[in-house]
């Protein structure tokens, strides 16, 4: 492209003007140098104008794909905000069970055992209420989606189940807040 | 566009970043947590699992669940740490024909690069359901003391989980990216690394952009875990000395005592002691018995004295391999979550005669460091345009002298905001734009930038004109301001240099003192607000006593007409209470006239619309403005 072509052109149409081949050349070089500084500038411009589109749709698109997660997390963080809090009241509901378990025979009947009791229940209601909600455990297929091991028994079976509920486990809608702590033993499936 | 993550691929936890927006982020995994724990397994289903829930079944399945692989990454069978650590394990550990290691998982034998693909594959799609994105590629970190053959199992475990490694980085290179020591001249920087389970010390030199490792040591089972036994231990002695039981016996009585361990000794990273309070934790013949002991800091700093003391060695012959002595090192980094311990960071501290940087999460900085390079490598996609803020907020004065602002402050630029704005006396033909730059409540107390007139408003009431103001800061930070009556289309507008507006120091000035004047300001403005909605409360009184004419009561006109003379009064002072309480007083009267008005007729009535939004200062064309004309400040 450039100069060269312009004279090609140049001399093969015969010397449009009627000047003399020389002057012809010289004055097709001139206009040739000029059309050819501004295609080029114009080449530099339609790469500089795509660049700046381009940056500008990648712009926008990175903003409403964070728009998009920030919608997301907004929506998880009131969905599983307690999920934090819950887990820690958790240990103090156990405790509650721990104790009332553990009851002594002599003073089981007293009034005031039952005020424990009720304590114990009232604190399990609030967290039912603000959707906390206790895993199945006792007698189910081991999961480790729900459930932690950390005993074992042997026994006769290909399946994996749940013996002994160590400590209980939690879901807060959907997500669980504590595994339930579970001793995991053996059984038959239904086919054998 | 797909996105390269950064994987921080460790021997008990792995982390995922990536950058977003130029800032590196860490990517929860699918069960919203940060970290993800470096196990995996094959379930008796044959259901292959991988992190938290690999972790939770490995009890029950221990021949076929792996951790910490990465210590027989790249290694021979018959390498000496292969011998070593194969006993620590509960997994059936083999030797492949070249001699590489195998490890028998799900009735195969795997190499330790398939195991590790298990967990990068568990990260990759983690990552992808949080992008809503495919990720194709990675940029994974390796100790420093990785050789060939390690370095290239971790890139095959990348190319086996489906993921491109585009670079594999050192650990303490990706700790210094995440700190920008990249950015400094040739520096010297040690990264001392306490984890969950290893200890490692590194000494990098930084040159032209270029980190080269000097030298490495470390202790490969020194962590924070040995920290929690010793407490653990602590706990279960005082026990058994207190009530001659052995709490380690007990399943989940030792499940209590590590999860109360392990939360004291984070607490103690921040108070001077801390209550562990186990009840019931067990029963013997006398009944049930509780666990209650405090630990102080102090206590806790003796039980672990040693292990801190053990992690001296490591460094000083790390520097010793370097040829440097502590003078020499420029930085130092923590990496790791156990040098959130004080004592730890003292005994850094000491060693290197220098404070060490801390502010980056020690668990997620590998990973943070990891993703700055990921977004190094893949370039600039889009180019980053900085952008600036506008420093003082942006507005103009209306009715009462009040700055009303239409741009806040720290907003980023460019920018643009409108609003209505309406006249504030009957026949007014003109507005008077009033721009000025700053906090306080008053116009009169920021810094003027200019004016404007914009006229030809046709004459109604107070309040029914729509004047668009429109503020626009374009990225320079040259500030367009113009003025647009709805109902003519006629428009003016004025122009506003950057340079126009204030220092820096008078800026940081203005912004104290406006927070120095809140109360007293907000006082003046209380005022004007109760003075405008006042005023306006009486015009429109009038307007309806005039308009509803016939229609009411003179009981009722004498009333109002007492009520707005009062509030006309009250305006002549200053006390706001007064302004508030007799506007109030019309009001409930005013209220009354539209009980009677309505209860004669069916509401057919136009009502005054309310004025449109605040107004600004105007003069009526009584008061000789000149037209068209704008002067900049």
């Amino acid at each position: 492209m450039g100069s060269e072509q312009e004279k090609a052109e140049g001399e093969g149409e015969g010397g449009t003007r009627g000047e003399t081949p020389a002057e012809e050349a010289v004055t097709g070089a001139n206009t040739g140098r000029d059309a050819e500084s501004h295609r080029s500038q114009l080449e530099e411009e339609k790469l500089k104008a795509e660049r700046c589109l381009t940056n500008w749709q990648r712009a926008e698109a990175d903003l409403a794909n964070f728009k998009r997660r920030t919608e997301q997390e907004k929506a998880d963080l009131i969905r599983y905000a307690n999920a934090s809090l819950i887990g820690k009241i958790l240990p103090v509901l156990d405790d509650f069970e721990r104790a009332i378990g553990a009851i002594p025979e002599d003073i089981s009947s007293a009034g005031w055992i039952d005020g424990i009791k009720l304590i114990d229940r009232k604190l399990y209601n609030l967290l039912e209420q603000e959707g906390a909600t206790p895993i199945d455990a006792l007698g189910q297929d081991f999961d480790p989606h729900v459930h932690e091991a950390v005993m074992r028994e042997d026994g006769e079976g290909d399946l994996d189940v749940v013996v002994e509920e160590l400590q209980k486990g939690y879901k807060l809608n959907d997500r669980v807040i504590r595994p339930t702590m579970v001793k995991v033993g053996r059984r038959k499936s239904a086919s054998h | 566009m797909p996105r390269v993550i950064g994987i921080d691929l460790g021997t008990t936890n792995s982390v995922v970043a990536v950058m977003e927006g130029g800032e590196p982020v860490v990517i929860p995994n699918a069960e919203g947590g940060r970290l993800t724990p470096s196990v995996v397994a094959i379930s008796k289903t044959g259901e292959r699992l991988a992190g938290q829930v690999a972790k939770r079944q490995s009890v029950t399945n221990s021949d076929n669940t792996i951790s910490s692989i990465k210590r027989f990454m790249g290694r021979k069978f018959t390498d000496p740490h292969v011998e070593r650590d194969r006993k620590l394990v509960p997994y059936k550990m083999s030797e492949a024909p070249n001699g590489d290691v195998r490890v028998t998982m799900g009735g195969k034998a795997s190499s330790p690069a398939e195991v590790s693909a298990m967990i990068l594959q568990k990260l990759k799609q983690d990552a992808e359901a949080y992008l809503g994105e495919k990720v194709t590629e990675a940029v994974i970190t390796v100790p420093a003391y990785f050789n060939d053959s390690q370095r290239q199992a971790t890139k095959d475990a990348g190319t086996i989980a489906g993921l491109n490694v585009l670079r594999i980085i050192n650990e303490p290179t990706a700790a210094s990216l995440a700190y920008g020591m990249d950015k400094k001249k040739d520096e010297t920087i040690a990264v001392y690394d306490l984890g969950g389970g290893t200890f490692d010390i590194s000494i990098l030199q930084l040159g032209e952009g270029v980190f080269e490792v000097k030298s490495t040591n470390g202790d490969t089972h020194l962590g924070g875990d040995d920290f929690d036994q010793r407490v653990i231990d602590w706990l279960a002695d005082e026990f058994k000395k207190e009530n001659g039981i052995d709490l380690r016996q007990d399943r989940m009585a030792l499940q209590r005592l590590k999860e109360g361990a392990e939360k004291a000794k984070i607490e103690l990273s921040s108070t001077m002691s801390t209550d562990i309070n186990l009840p019931f934790i067990t029963a013997d013949a006398s009944g049930p018995k509780h666990l209650t002991i405090n630990l102080t800091r102090s206590k806790l700093e003796q039980l672990t004295a040693e292990l801190i003391e053990r992690s001296v060695g490591p460094v000083n012959q790390a520097m010793a391999d370097a040829g440097l002595n502590a003078s020499q090192i420029d930085e130092v980094i923590l990496v790791g979550g156990q040098t959130r311990m004080p004592a730890v960071q003292e005994s850094v501290k000491r060693l290197f005669n220098k404070e060490p940087h801390k502010g980056v999460n020690p668990d997620e900085v590998v990973a943070i460091g990891a993703a700055i390079q990921a977004g190094v490598l893949k370039g600039e996609v889009r180019d980053v345009l900085l952008l600036d803020v506008t420093p003082l907020s942006l507005g103009i004065e209306t009715l009462g002298g009040v700055a009303t602002k239409l741009i806040d402050r720290n907003t980023t630029i460019p920018t643009s905001k409108s609003q209505i704005f309406s006249t504030a006396a009957d026949n007014q033909t003109s507005v008077e734009i009033h721009v000025f730059q700053g906090e306080r409540p008053m116009a009169s107390e920021n810094k003027s930038l200019g004016r404007f007139i914009l006229d030809g408003i046709p004459p109604t009431s107070r309040g029914m004109p729509q004047v668009e103001v429109t503020f626009d800061i374009d990225a320079n930070g040259i500030l367009n301001v113009s003025a647009k009556d709805k109902a003519t289309a006629k428009e003016q507008r004025i122009t506003i240099q950057a340079s126009s507006g204030l220092s820096k120091e008078e800026i940081d000035k203005m912004v104290k003192e406006a927070e120095l004047h809140a109360s007293e300001d907000q006082k003046r403005k209380d005022l004007v607000e109760a003075r405008n909605t006042a005023d306006s409360a009486a015009y429109q009184a009038e307007k309806m006593l005039k308009d509803l004419e016939g229609k009411y009561s003179a009981e009722l006109k004498e009333e109002i007409e007492g009520k707005i003379a009062a509030v006309r009064s009250a305006l002549q002072g200053e006390d706001v209470e007064n302004i508030r309480r007799t506007a109030e007083e019309l009001q409930q009267s005013m209220q009354k006239l539209g009980q009677a008005i309505y209860g004669q007729q069916q509401p057919g009535g136009q009502q005054p619309p309310p004025p449109g939004g605040e107004q600004p200062g105007g003069k009526g064309p009584d008061e000789g403005t000149v037209e068209g004309e704008f002067r900049e400040v």
